[in-house]
């Protein structure tokens, strides 16, 4: 049988002013008709690009296919009017509902343009259409969510809403580009069985991009691997993940947080120890709104976090997005002011001695960032930025400065000769490597880590965790690693804070948590967890929350 | 339709900025060098008479003590009498508001009938000859001065031509339309070029952005994703910025009001200054405020109903 989708041979160049760079290295794959095929790869690997050439929507004019054949159901679809297929018979949802949405148009008004196009609806047929629709994913109103605009709703309803529209066209087709990286994993467990359910119910088939395997493994039936332009490897879903042929797909498989056990996350005794951090009954609110001659509303991020942090201690704090783990990292560097209760650093506090703790902190406490290239000063090479932060500590002689500098740079795994390179020409792994060298040249005894590792590849995240090991180990670091990916702080932290509206919800040791989670809420966050292990069913991604959003 | 009680709200916010206007009217005005008592009794009055006066209109007191007097005569609706015109000054600028208005209002319209089109053939065709075009002339259009242009336009179409009324106001409506059209353009030449540029740069924005890229993949035609989706989108930062330029039209009429004789506010303004009739140009300054603010409460309502985000 012929594929119902049939890629073959596809090339696609980049034309500059005097250069020409391959993007797409003749690529050669299928789609079955109600197959999930999975496109894993990497940042820059060229899954986007292929799902754009194939819909003709190159994002430059400076791109342009060289090669190969795209074939709908045999028909030649690379010089083919799109007018007629766009949308009609393949349809493409994105990895940020937020920006692919029209902001300006009802959810409604969007579905029923697709209806009106290309299945000549209008008028009240189109309405109950696009309201019958809604409800087909999984919007609890729809008549309320056909007149409401996307802003409304919230990152995993925004895509239901992106879902719906393009099945409006009644697609054969369905291209997914990331369509769950933007997501926490509960409302990514939901979409993904979403598209699962649209498939066994239409028929539909479903290209997958994705960087994380575990997805793939949940959802697809095939997997094809890509790397640089070019096809790596593709197969069956088990057989390529049991036993990948290309060392690349292995290293990939390998990378994954689900599977790496590079042995328990580090242990030390420090039990009778005094406390490092001592924060009691934090509460941090920030102003809603509000205005001239308008009552202010105040939203309540923290309320009432307590917790000690004992020194070598490596502690992984968890949640979802605006559960308030980053206004606690903040706020114990002082960077935010409490509105309430008292964080205690070696003794001091930070309320009643602001400028002694404030002190103690920027000297013994270092932090790394979520964006590698924008916490790093672009116009500075990794050398300037490193040599400012040992003259304003002053601990290092002036003479002795280049020599620190190659120090901190081979501790974090860094070739020397990038001292003199900027963040523009480093990898984001390096940029990230620079920053962690950054934060360790103050001599650091405690570093937090804020999403530190969530912008980057599986590979060089597997790198970066591996690397704070290291130095947890070896130098008695104290990490506060905060990150919403589960699997890594497992990894990592012998301890496991989870965080959930402004609250610790739970705080133990993380081997008892992951094995005998006490709360519902941190069981569906675990079971929510995509597993590169294909038997291993996704959870519902259900937690009370979200199950009230969808009831409601 | 909580989104729109900002509209009950903001009257209440625009007092304290009308007092600040009311103070700063005031006090420019009594900077103005020379004495209006001498300016009322003329060059001849004896120094007795000048003191009389001064002592009736209560200029010997503090400047404070006069600017509450100023404040209760405005709460009765009173502005004090015009030295040239003889009549109350709240009359007198309601008599010149409407050719000013209109002015203004055939100069906005002028202004977008050029700047739509214009911006989207720019952003459709971007780096190609039309858009090369269209920046030149708008880079230009922002170079010509008012009273240039307005001098020229009536060169060609009032006098070579003998298509439209050189200047003046007209009796009837239809009158009055014609009359504008020339001052509306000139207007339209210049504010055009400013609008044409933003829109044309928010344009091109959405013409790449993901909501038109979007749009593209359920197989919308080009022109459905340009209108629908990219114009809508464009036009909202351009509000405001009109509404800033309007803001700034309306005291700057002066120019093309003189150039073409209409007898608006800017004129009066301009008489006024020349002789001295100081309760005028604190009216004419007061109203000038009052309009500007209106405008932008007027683009804050236009923002909200154009953008569903937007909350005042």
């Amino acid at each position: 049988m012929t594929p119902l989708l049939d890629i073959a041979n596809l090339s696609v160049v980049f034309r500059g002013e005097n250069e020409e760079r391959p993007l797409l290295d003749g690529i050669t794959v299928g789609l079955g008709r109600g197959e999930i095929l999975g496109l894993v790869g990497e940042s820059g690997s060229g899954k986007s690009l292929l799902c754009r050439a194939v819909m003709g929507l190159l994002p430059s004019r400076r791109l342009h296919v060289t090669g190969g054949t795209v074939r709908l159901q045999g028909q030649d679809i690379l010089n083919a009017d799109m007018g007629a297929i766009r949308g009609r018979r393949i349809g493409m949802i994105f990895q940020n509902p937020t920006s692919h949405l029209d902001p300006v148009m009802t959810v409604g008004r969007q579905i029923c343009e697709g209806l009106g196009q290309h299945r000549g609806l209008s008028g009240p047929a189109a309405r109950a259409e696009a309201v019958d629709l809604l409800g087909q994913v999984g919007f609890p109103d729809p008549a309320a969510a056909f007149s409401s605009h996307a802003h409304r709703f919230s990152g995993g309803m925004r895509q239901r809403a992106m879902i719906a529209i393009a099945l409006a066209c009644e697609p054969e087709i369905l291209i997914a580009d990331e369509p769950t990286t933007a997501l926490d994993v509960t409302i990514q467990a939901q979409i993904l069985r979403l598209l699962m359910e649209l498939r066994d119910r239409r028929g539909l088939s479903i290209i997958l991009i994705t960087h994380d395997l575990g997805v793939v493994a949940q959802t697809c039936d095939r997997i094809a691997v890509m790397r640089r332009g070019q096809l790596v490897e593709v197969g069956e879903k088990r057989a390529l993940l049991a036993a990948p042929a290309h060392p690349y797909t292995r290293q990939l498989v390998a990378s994954h947080p689900s599977l790496s056990h590079a042995g328990d996350p580090p242990r030390h005794d420090g039990d009778g120890a005094q406390p490092l951090f001592d924060v009691r009954g934090l509460e941090v609110a920030f102003p809603l709104g509000g205005g001239f001659l308008r009552p202010k509303r105040m939203l309540r991020a923290l309320k009432g976090v307590s917790l000690s942090v004992r020194p070598g201690e490596t502690v992984g704090i968890v949640g979802e997005s605006g559960s308030g783990k980053s206004t606690l990292a903040r706020t114990i560097m002082g960077l935010t002011r409490a509105t309430g209760g008292d964080v205690v650093f070696a003794g001091r506090s930070l309320m009643s001695e602001r400028a002694a703790a404030m002190k103690a902190l920027r000297s013994d406490v270092a932090m790394v960032f979520q964006d590698p290239f924008n916490s790093l000063n672009p116009r500075m090479t990794v050398g300037q930025t490193l040599a400012e932060v040992l003259r304003n500590q002053g601990e290092t002689p002036r003479d002795g400065i280049p020599a620190r500098i190659g120090e901190l740079l081979d501790m974090v795994g860094l070739e020397r000769d990038l001292a003199d390179r900027r963040p523009r020409s480093l990898s984001g792994g390096q940029c990230q490597r620079a920053g962690i060298a950054r934060a360790l040249a103050v001599n650091p005894s405690v570093i937090v880590a804020d999403e530190c590792v969530a912008a980057l590849d599986v590979t060089i995240q597997a790198q970066i965790v591996a690397l704070f090991r290291e130095l947890a180990e070896r130098q008695g670091l104290t990490l506060l690693f905060i990150a919403h990916d589960l699997a890594i702080v497992r990894n990592l932290c012998e301890r496991v804070v989870v965080m959930h509206h402004g609250e610790i919800i739970e705080d133990g040791p993380s081997t008892e948590v992951f094995a005998r989670p006490t709360r519902a809420y941190t069981a569906a966050l675990i079971a929510a967890i995509p597993d590169i292990d294909p038997d291993r069913p996704l959870g519902r991604g259900e937690t009370n929350d979200n199950r009230e959003e969808l009831a409601t | 339709m909580h989104r729109y009680r900002f509209i009950l709200l903001r009257p209440l916010q625009l007092v304290p900025v009308l007092f600040g206007i009311s103070i700063i009217t005031f006090v420019l005005v009594r900077l103005i060098p020379g004495d209006p008592a001498r300016v009322l009794l003329g060059t001849r009055a004896t120094p007795s008479a000048i003191a009389n006066i001064r002592a009736q209109y209560g200029l010997d007191d503090p400047i404070w003590v006069q600017y509450l007097y100023f404040l209760k005569n405005l709460g009765a609706g009173e502005m004090g009498k015009s030295v040239v015109y003889k009549i109350d000054v709240l009359r007198l600028i309601a008599t010149r508001i409407e050719p000013t208005l209109a002015l203004v209002v055939a100069g906005v319209v002028l202004t977008l009938v050029i700047a739509v089109p214009f911006a989207a053939l720019s952003a459709r065709r971007q780096g190609r000859a039309a858009d090369h075009a269209v920046r030149i002339v708008s880079t230009a259009g922002l170079g010509f001065p008012a009273f240039w242009l307005g001098m020229m336009l009536i060169l060609l179409f009032s006098v070579r031509l003998d298509w439209l009324p050189v200047a003046g106001y007209g009796e009837s409506f239809s009158e009055r339309l014609q009359h504008m059209i020339l001052p509306g353009l000139t207007i339209a030449l210049s504010l055009s070029a400013i609008i044409t540029r933003s829109l044309r740069a928010g344009m091109i924005a959405g013409l790449s952005s993901d909501v038109a890229t979007a749009a593209r993949a359920r197989g919308m035609p080009e022109n459905v994703v340009f209108w629908r989706h990219v114009v809508p989108n464009a036009v909202v930062p351009t509000v405001n910025l009109l509404a800033v330029n309007i803001g700034w039209l309306i005291g700057g009429t002066v120019v093309v009001e003189s150039v073409f004789a209409v007898p608006g506010l800017g004129q009066l303004m301009v008489r006024a200054i020349f002789s001295r009739d100081y309760m005028v140009v604190q009216g004419v300054a007061l109203a000038f405020a009052l309009a500007t603010v209106l405008t932008n409460f007027l683009a804050d309502i236009l923002t909200v109903a154009l953008d569903p985000r937007v909350e005042m």
